[in-house]
């Protein structure tokens, strides 16, 4: 028997977006499961290749001279930030909407963000980060997303982005059905992104997510093998607590 | 029965060519080969980004050999499938079939895993 991951649980999915309160709002609640959605024009992008401009196109040459495939962010548990965060690792995402915000939950990497309200006095934000400050309207059943703040992405092979970058989204949910009539839900986010000191003009992103409420969250750890490794490296152990006796596993 | 990952390493891939976001391309192995080892699960990492394995590996000759599984998929993906720790551990025996590194051809990707039963589960790769 072969078993398709993708095709794990589709049997399961329960449609609709109306398990909480909020949906008895004039606004759509995007809470609940999601996984990337992966296939022709889940995830689109124009133009391709990316316009870097001709200084980040002389960065680009040297970073691929100097940088193997070895030498990956990813690697080492850098996030991908925004805007790649979006259609990133292939995990599970999990969002909770609240009136005054919506926080998006990556398992890939533990990333999280917050997407604050622009009428619910939003935080300021001091320093520059992964994620940037984000914050929304509705404009209709969209949300419309702007985010600023964000620290330099210096990957050049991975859609690199100064702080100069800047982010807009539009947030809906499509139902689709297939031939055989089977209705699936996706969140698709519209994405801008323009970043005048790497890019010639704006990129723009559409990105997928698929609502899979079958799926669950599993903890996404992702730092124990650079710890082994500095550990190794000072030639240390850690005590095998395992190994004691007790707990039935004499 | 045979548990596939390959469809969702090769979608994962796929996702991350334009533009990668996150983990490293295949391109670093030799993803043609399919190299067949018998032996004994040494170490096991479930880990993420890559879990990661060693296998007591006997030769014809007789002698033990540790194969290096120095990455395969995230372990998120593996439990996902169905493959974890109460299903391998060390001390087990399976069969693990890996495609080398082009500059280590004595490091290998985990493609596959094939447990005594017969179960396999399939990464990239035929």
């Amino acid at each position: 028997m072969t078993i398709g991951f993708w095709r794990l649980g589709a049997a399961a999915l329960a449609f609709g977006f109306a398990g909480s309160a909020l949906a008895q709002q004039s606004h759509p609640d995007f809470s609940g499961l999601y996984f990337p959605a992966m296939g022709p024009g889940m995830r689109t992008q124009t133009p391709n290749p990316l316009p870097y401009n001709d200084a980040a196109k002389k960065l680009l040459a040297d970073y691929e001279k100097h940088f193997t495939l070895d030498d990956d962010p990813g690697r080492y548990c850098i996030w991908p930030g925004m805007p790649r965060a979006v259609w990133g690792a292939p995990f599970t995402v999990e969002i909770k909407q609240r009136p005054e915000d919506v926080s998006i939950y990556w398992e890939g990497y533990g990333m999280y963000r917050k997407i604050y309200m622009a009428d619910h006095n939003p935080p300021k934000q001091l320093v520059p980060s992964a994620m940037g400050h984000s914050v929304a309207h509705w404009d209709g059943d969209a949300l419309v997303v702007e985010t600023d703040k964000l620290k330099p992405y210096p990957y050049m092979t991975r859609m690199a982005t100064s702080s100069a970058a800047h982010v807009s989204e539009r947030l809906h949910v499509e139902q689709r059905t297939a031939a055989d009539g089977k209705t699936t839900k996706y969140l698709v986010d519209e994405i801008v992104l323009t970043d005048p000191k790497v890019y010639t003009e704006p990129v723009k992103i559409k990105a997928t997510l698929q609502f899979r409420p079958d799926l669950s969250l599993i903890e996404y750890t992702c730092t124990d093998t650079l710890w082994d490794d500095y550990l190794s490296q000072r030639g240390l152990t850690l005590p095998d607590l395992d190994a004691l006796p007790g707990g039935g596993k004499e | 029965m045979r548990l596939t990952l390959t469809a969702l390493l090769a979608a994962t891939f796929a996702a991350f060519a334009v533009p990668a976001t996150a983990h490293h391309s295949f391109a670093i192995y030799d993803m043609t080969q399919n190299i067949e080892f018998k032996g004994v699960v040494e170490t096991l990492k479930f880990r993420n980004p890559h879990m990661a394995m060693t296998l007591t590996h006997k030769k014809p000759d007789g002698t033990t050999e540790t194969i290096n599984f120095v990455e395969g998929a995230p372990a998120n993906m593996l439990v996902r499938m169905g493959l974890d720790p109460a299903v391998i551990a060390p001390g087990q025996e399976i069969t693990a079939i890996g495609a080398p590194r082009k500059d280590d051809p004595n490091s290998y990707f985990l493609k596959a895993i094939v447990l005594k039963d017969g179960t396999r589960f399939q990464s990239v790769g035929p």
